[in-house]
């Protein structure tokens, strides 16, 4: 019956290992508890919760009025490594908590998360409007590079210089601010492409970009095939206004209606303008 | 992270004593689980261990707190804590607490369940086992076997030479193995 034949006495180093195998952990709100008996003010430091999404576990950590920090769990090593890179990116302490934030689960589940409040800590107030202005993509579209500079601003700081050199530093404030990402999936850096149409998962660890983006809805197979035939607007014939393709508008224009175009100034000339929703760059 | 932490005390005490709790909490819970054999008192007597923590803290000089080993330190603590309890407890007995062990975390690569009875049953042996045995070796062998302390740092955290803390590990693990023995259920020899 027992699987343990091997005489009356235990060993010592077996009875070592069973030892070491009865450290068990603390309950998960341990710590906080902890704190809150010794009275340490809410302020001083960050609780974070593990919620499921679907691309995996993510840890997101909050103060008493914002949103910290959040990272899936597969570009940390355990909760262990989340607190240790939260602790060196914004200097606090993140404890484990049962309750999360206000509104985070709705923000989680529905993929709507630009009216949850989100701390960005110390980054630079270019890579703030750029983190900001991404916020703002809807759920279930993309918008490329260029639409994210302008929206933040960043084309028109640097109106007295070059266009070639502008557009060079734009993307590239762009694109540290998007590896920068604080709040990995809160702040939607899955729906930021490139001009070609190719998304700049610079944030995510490979495959959680496509994940995100499958159960959105976003159809990527039909986007490449628009892209191949050189279609980065979509027109509609009976209105005559253009949209990204993957607008809420875009997409309810019927087949022999929808009109492709290159850019803005094709679309002009042909005597469209711009959607007022996804407010595609004009020309 | 534990070269910096003295530093943060001294800097900063709320930030350095939030820390302190999310490195250490862990390891002083576990050593007042197995060694009081009860989850609940293991709860209370951490938050009271931390909390005497950081009341000697902020009266503790800048220096003294650089100087500080907080793992061994935070031991001593939980000893005293767990000591005066104790001693409480047999001035006014409560009901006797039943040992606790919950079993929530099975080992990943899951026995069957028959393997399953058998390693809870040798748990919950060990558990009330280690409960048995006298206050000084039980400190010491749960400090080194569970929650993994050097023996420098138990004689740091007992105030006792090494040479002592060593043998009374060794004569804690030889007395676990006679409870064991004594406890060992009868079906064995019923079998043979």
């Amino acid at each position: 019956m027992r699987p343990d034949d091997e005489g009356p006495l235990p060993s010592a180093p077996e009875l070592e290992k069973a030892l070491a195998a009865l450290a068990s952990p603390a309950p998960a709100d341990f710590r906080l508890r902890v704190l809150r008996r010794a009275g340490i003010a809410r302020d001083r430091y960050d609780s974070y919760v593990r919620v499921d999404t679907d691309a995996g576990g993510l840890y997101v950590a909050f103060g008493p009025h914002a949103v910290t920090g959040a990272m899936l769990e597969t570009m940390v090593t355990g909760p262990d490594g989340f607190e240790e890179l939260h602790r060196s990116r914004t200097r606090r302490t993140a404890i484990r908590a049962t309750t999360p934030f206000p509104g985070l689960r709705t923000a989680v589940r529905t993929g709507r998360a630009k009216n949850l409040a989100i701390d960005m800590g110390h980054v630079g107030t270019e890579q703030r409007a750029v983190l900001d202005a991404v916020r703002t993509v809807p759920k279930g579209q993309l918008r490329p590079v260029s639409w994210i500079a302008r929206e933040a601003g960043l084309d028109r700081e640097r109106g007295e210089r070059e266009r070639g050199e502008r557009e060079c530093e734009g993307g590239d404030i762009i694109g540290r601010a998007l590896a920068a990402n604080p709040a990995v999936l809160l702040i939607p850096c899955h729906r930021i492409t490139g001009e070609d149409g190719t998304p700049c998962d610079a944030a995510y660890p490979p495959g959680t970009g496509e994940a995100l983006r499958a159960t959105e809805g976003i159809d990527m197979t039909r986007l490449a095939e628009l892209a191949r035939r050189g279609a980065f607007l979509l027109g509609s014939a009976t209105t005559h206004i253009y949209c990204h393709p993957t607008c809420a508008h875009a997409r309810r224009i019927t087949p022999r209606h929808q009109r492709p175009f290159h850019n803005a100034s094709e679309a002009r000339q042909a005597g469209y303008r711009a959607c007022r929703s996804c407010r595609p760059l004009t020309a | 992270m534990d070269e910096q932490l003295p530093e943060r005390l001294a800097v900063d005490l709320d930030d350095g004593f939030t820390e302190l709790v999310r490195v250490h909490s862990a390891a002083v819970r576990t050593f007042l689980f197995r060694v009081s054999g009860s989850a609940t008192d293991a709860d209370d007597l951490g938050q009271e261990t931390f909390l005497r923590a950081y009341a000697a803290l902020r009266g503790y000089e800048l220096q003294r707190r650089r100087e500080l080993r907080p793992r061994a330190w935070l031991m001593t603590i939980a000893a005293n804590v767990w000591r005066n309890h104790v001693r409480t407890n047999v001035r006014r007995p409560v009901s006797t607490t039943p040992v606790e062990d919950a079993c929530q975390a099975w080992p990943d690569t899951a026995p069957g369940p028959e393997e399953r009875v058998a390693t809870a049953e040798d748990r919950v042996r060990l558990v009330s086992a280690l409960t048995e045995l006298p206050e000084n070796p039980r400190i010491a062998v749960v400090l080194r076997h569970v929650v993994g302390l050097s023996y420098g740092e138990i004689a740091e955290a007992r105030r006792c030479p090494v040479g002592t803390v060593k043998a009374q590990v060794s004569r804690g693990i030889d007395s676990l193995r006679q409870l064991l023995d004594a406890k060992a259920p009868p079906t064995r020899e019923v079998l043979r």
